[in-house]
């Protein structure tokens, strides 16, 4: 099975419902010289088959922003007031639902309760749809017949048409979906062979929507914002940096619009990791820049990491309050409604402040500035970059394996009597081996990197729990004043003092858990391991 | 959640498989995933929709979990519509469920795996009551009850009520029923429907008429809604079916 197959089925098994229903399919296209009814004829005189009359359908085709569904090999259409879920190569129907007209971005709540966000809910998570592209199809179905003239394969002709504005049209290649019927999978194979073998149609290389989505220059299969680089060993470390930084900087880039536009959280959630991430590597690999330049720019990322903060720990807290409220049973759930409207509030205020700082002339020049220093870095002088022109896989191994050890360092300190800032700061250590991990792993042997991603993973959950419970908590306990003066504060504040209570147990819980997994990345032969292989 | 909804009656020839294969195909049609299992041995409703009344390995095998029953599936003429054909050795249910270890459970065993699949699941049952009856009112979450508006009829209803409320462990299936091959100007009907209507709750207020149109369903094998959609027959399915799924 291959890798994208592989992911699609896992996606659609999350999903479910998705699996049962599903009919086999296949797309063929259909050359310029033959019609669909003209491939409908040719089909009749070696089968029984049944026209139905043509019908034109327009349909706008929904995604997320990383084309989740497009991963799932799924569509999801609106025509007039319905949603549908399909499979994106068959049509074949997974769920409806009732579809708010107008709407131009659907988060999960906006959807009807019922099959549709049931199917969905797996898939999307917090991620929202928007529209993706709209295209107007002719389609001509046919059906193959039995001897007792009942349907076993499905045809649809379809002659589609991509409209990415209001006039404009883009004719896209037209093509015959064969659709098999349950039960009838010896008759698909053989009109399939005739379709293929008499009518020598050829197999269509991807659904139509690909080919609308690429007519109206949009991205096939959404916009990632995971890294994915290669490097090679021997690479210099100053090109290596900028291949990675470069990434970097386009996820920045991609995901700034939909900041800004508030579509869905993990907008400034991937722009906010691609920041640290940059951080991280200016700082790890500063023998690489020259000093003065690469100062300013370190400055500018921490702001723009700063300005970012606040609207983020809000999303969080927004995004994670229905499990927390949830926690507290009927009655207080309902007690902590003034908080959530409070949250809101603030987050409202917070953005503002937040879009106004990404909106400044001031970012725009920082990441226009520092693209076009990237693109200079390889040919500047290598006077103040002592490690610009060394292997790679030597540089990173150097800082691999000290960052590695200072953890080691600094994790043995920890005892119970250890301030929680002795914590944090081994946490904030972690995130920078992580990073310089998912930079340079492929530069090393795996039996190497994995157990030493894992053991860190695991430790940077609990630290990551130790922390995020503490924020969430001052959080809290900093709102408390103004939850007291709002309407039903009273029976919120109360509810607010469980919360913190809570979060407070797990944030101990969290602590007690950090001795054991710091042993495990620790352990005496992880060291000599690390030690062998990053020197 | 999948609802199972049951066509059911001690009698024969009062509409059962009609009502399955129409207000299947009407929820299909509207939008729901329907699955609709054929456990008569007649195979009727498998004859309607032109599909073989034939499961490999017999009624015995899938009641005891010996083949996967979403192997056996058939697609009908409808995307959203599939079909657990009949099979002849279904007429030894009674005997194969009696072999097994928990013989109420036994139909149960056969939807599970599937329901995830359907919104609705309609089971077009034989008609008797027996030891496969059991099984059916353990796996259905609504029995409906197509009955025709005399006085025999009437009273097979009062024993099937009494008996559920009486024999049938909890949770036991709602009881839905509708009139059937009613005719309006026969005055014996008429009052049969108030009499009733009146007397018993459950009984729905669409009455399914006794039309030439249902007769010819078996000759052009197919759903009205295929063949004469805007016949009265066609639309009585299409108001029952709306009054079923609201009393869900």
């Amino acid at each position: 099975m291959s890798g994208s197959r592989a992911r699609r089925d896992r996606l659609r098994g999350r999903a479910g419902r998705l699996q049962g229903m599903d009919a086999r399919g296949t797309q063929l296209l259909l050359p310029d010289d033959l019609s669909a009814s003209g491939a409908a004829d040719r089909l009749a005189g070696l089968v029984p088959v049944v026209t139905q009359a043509a019908h034109s359908i327009d349909r706008t085709f929904w995604d997320t922003f990383d084309g989740r569904l497009h991963a799932a090999g799924l569509a999801l259409a609106d025509a007039g007031n319905r949603l549908v879920l399909m499979d994106a190569t068959t049509y074949s129907e997974q769920a409806s639902g009732e579809h708010v007209r107008g709407a131009r971005r659907l988060l999960l709540v906006d959807l009807p309760a019922g099959a549709l966000r049931a199917a969905l809910a797996p898939i999307l998570e917090m991620r929202a749809l928007t529209p993706i592209a709209r295209v107007r199809s002719r389609l001509l179905p046919v059906n193959v017949l039995d001897d007792v003239g009942k349907i076993v394969v499905r045809l649809r002709a379809e002659e589609p048409t991509a409209l990415p504005g209001a006039k404009a049209k883009l004719a896209l290649r037209p093509r015959l979906h064969v659709i098999a019927v349950r039960g009838y999978d010896t008759e698909f194979d053989l009109v399939l062979a005739l379709l293929t073998g008499e009518l020598r149609l050829e197999a269509a290389p991807r659904p139509v929507l690909d080919d609308a989505v690429e007519a109206i220059g949009g991205a096939i299969g959404g916009t990632s914002s995971k890294l994915r680089v290669a490097l090679d060993p021997a690479d210099r470390a100053d090109a290596a940096a900028v291949t990675i930084l470069r990434r970097l900087l386009a996820i920045i880039e991609s995901n700034l619009p939909g900041t800004l536009a508030d579509v869905d959280s993990e907008f400034l959630h991937d722009l906010r990791v691609a920041v640290r991430r940059s951080r991280a590597l200016q700082r790890e690999l500063r023998g690489v820049f020259a000093p003065e330049p690469l100062r300013a720019f370190r400055d500018g990322f921490r702001e723009l990491q700063a300005v970012t903060g606040a609207t983020r720990d809000l999303d969080v807290q927004l995004l994670e309050f229905g499990e927390l409220a949830a926690g507290l049973g009927d009655g207080a759930a309902a007690d902590v409604a003034p908080l959530r409207r409070l949250l809101e509030l603030r987050l409202v205020a917070e953005r503002n402040k937040m879009v106004g700082a990404l909106r400044s002339r001031r970012t725009r020049a920082l990441l226009d500035n520092w693209g076009d220093f990237l693109d200079g870095l390889v040919l500047a002088t290598e006077v103040d970059r002592p490690d610009a022109a060394r292997p790679v896989a030597d540089v990173a191994a150097e800082r691999i394996g000290k960052v590695y050890l200072r953890m080691v360092k600094m994790g043995q300190a920890i005892d119970d009597d250890s301030p929680h800032e002795a914590l944090h700061d081994l946490r904030k250590k972690g995130k920078e081996l992580r990073y310089l991990l998912e930079f340079f792993s492929s530069l090393y042997p795996p039996d190497v990197v994995k157990p030493m991603v894992a053991t860190l993973k695991g430790l940077q959950d609990v630290l990551g729990r130790f922390q995020d419970r503490e924020v969430q908590a001052d959080l809290l306990r900093a709102l408390g004043d103004d939850i007291a003066a709002m309407e039903g504060g009273a029976a919120a504040l109360m509810a607010m003092g469980v919360l913190v209570e809570r979060l407070t147990e797990q944030q101990e819980q969290a602590r007690a858990e950090f001795a054991q997994s710091f042993e495990q990345f620790a352990a005496k032969p992880q060291r000599k391991v690390v030690a062998k292989t990053f020197g | 959640m999948t609802t199972v909804v049951a066509l059911y009656n001690i009698k024969g020839g009062v509409g059962k498989t009609s009502a399955a294969v129409n207000l299947g195909w009407t929820a299909a049609e509207q939008g729901a995933r329907v699955l609709l299992w054929d456990l008569d041995p007649q195979g009727a409703a498998s004859y309607l929709l032109r599909i073989k009344p034939k499961v490999r390995g017999g009624g015995s095998k899938l009641v005891r979990g010996k083949s996967d029953p979403a192997a056996l599936l058939k697609g009908s003429d409808h995307e959203r519509l599939d079909l657990l054909p009949a099979d002849f050795s279904y007429r030894n249910m009674d005997l194969v469920l009696d072999a097994t270890k928990r013989p109420r459970r036994g139909l149960r065993r056969v939807i599970t795996p599937l329901a995830a699949d359907y919104d609705y699941v309609f089971l077009d049952c034989p008609p008797a009551i027996s030891l496969a009856s059991e099984s059916i009112f353990a796996t259905a979450d609504v029995l409906l009850v197509p009955l025709i508006p005399t006085p025999l009829s009437i009273r097979t209803y009062r024993q099937l009520r009494s008996f559920v409320a009486d024999e049938v462990p909890k949770p036991r299936p709602r009881i839905l029923a509708f009139f059937s091959m009613a005719d309006g100007r026969k005055t014996l009907h008429r009052s049969i429907m108030e009499e009733l209507r009146a007397e018993a709750d459950g009984v729905l207020a669409t009455a399914i008429p006794a039309a030439s149109d249902v007769e010819k369903m078996a000759l052009q094998r197919r759903a009205l809604a295929e063949f004469a959609p805007r016949g009265v027959a066609a639309k009585a399915y299409g108001t029952l079916w709306d009054e079923v799924r609201t009393g869900l």
